[in-house]
């Protein structure tokens, strides 16, 4: 009862094409038309479609395995648009303060635990004593991979600022 | 097309694909006044501030916090946690390894100052952007 209220509320508040956009951006490996229709509750032709503009709007990448053509996020596309997300909040001199400050918590961690990388946090959580402590470590670890990840789009940002910036000259 | 979308696995861009989803899905529920990644910049977790109000319900600073982690490889199971809190509650729906019940999936609820009620829960999905609606639909069945 309470999942079909869930599913109602949404195809409410959203049309067809945003829940397969939503749905097809967010999966961890690349899955067929019919099992992101079914995760969309969008009739399978229509999610087609949907997904095939997608992929002509360089949102989604598509590929032929074993019969079936898959779908998935296009890691370029998402990687752009965190870093127009990013010029839009930040000026320049906010964006390398930004980079401070993920760089400094990187740091305290490698301090902190004496390792360099979140693999080799991973590996420690191997020799905890409690489960909290496994929890702890493991849940350090990921948040340790993305704020690495994060860092990567800044420095993107900061390179390419004069470039892409709102306030970049336009060229005549 | 080829080249295609699973040539090499990034966990860390899984996960901020799926934030990035969670964000926007949390943006169009209606009793949803405003989201933003936490802790300012770094972007680890998803914090919304909701007016739960509109549910009818009296309460104040009613926030859910979601967490997600893709998984170490493609075929891990993702852990994530949706997790609500208001002046008189502290709840949520977990997907991680725990001690407390069987499997991952589970729902905890604060129950004294330093103990929570746990209970075995299976997600409907592991799409992030479904189950933003899947949770909001719970959670309006569990404050009312």
């Amino acid at each position: 009862m309470t999942e079909a209220a869930g599913v109602e509320a949404w195809k409410e508040q959203t049309t067809a094409f945003d829940r397969i956009q939503s749905v097809a951006t967010a999966v961890s490996q690349p899955q067929s038309a019919s099992h992101i229709a079914g995760e969309a509750h969008v009739a399978e032709n229509t999610a087609r479609d949907h997904l095939k503009r997608l992929v002509e709007l360089n949102v989604l990448l598509e590929r032929e395995q074993d019969g079936t053509t898959l779908y998935g996020p296009d890691p370029l596309h998402t990687r752009v648009q965190m870093i127009r997300e990013l010029l839009h909040q930040h000026d320049r001199d906010s964006l390398i303060e930004l980079k401070q400050s993920l760089q400094s918590q990187i740091e305290d961690w490698q301090s902190q635990y004496a390792v360099e990388s979140p693999t080799e946090l991973r590996d420690r959580a191997a020799e905890t004593d409690t489960a909290a402590q496994t929890r702890d470590i493991r849940q350090t670890a990921s948040d340790w991979e993305l704020i690495s990840y994060r860092l990567s789009i800044v420095e993107d940002a900061i390179e390419n600022y004069n470039t892409y910036s709102e306030d970049a000259p336009v060229s005549a | 097309m080829m080249g295609g979308p699973s040539d090499g696995y990034d966990s860390a861009a899984a996960s901020h694909r799926a934030l990035h989803s969670i964000k926007q899905e949390l943006r169009r529920h209606p009793i949803v006044v405003e989201t933003r990644g936490f802790p300012a910049g770094e972007f680890v977790e998803v914090v919304a501030d909701l007016a739960i109000e509109r549910w009818g319900v009296d309460s104040h600073n009613a926030t859910l916090t979601v967490r997600w982690f893709a998984g170490e490889t493609e075929d891990a199971r993702p852990e994530f946690s949706f997790h609500y809190s208001d002046t008189e509650r502290d709840l949520g729906w977990h997907h991680h390894e725990q001690e407390h019940v069987d499997g991952w999936g589970h729902f905890q609820k604060r129950t004294s100052t330093e103990e929570y009620s746990y209970e075995a829960y299976t997600f409907p999905s592991k799409n992030p952007a479904r189950l933003v609606w899947d949770v909001m639909a719970r959670l309006s069945s569990e404050v009312e």
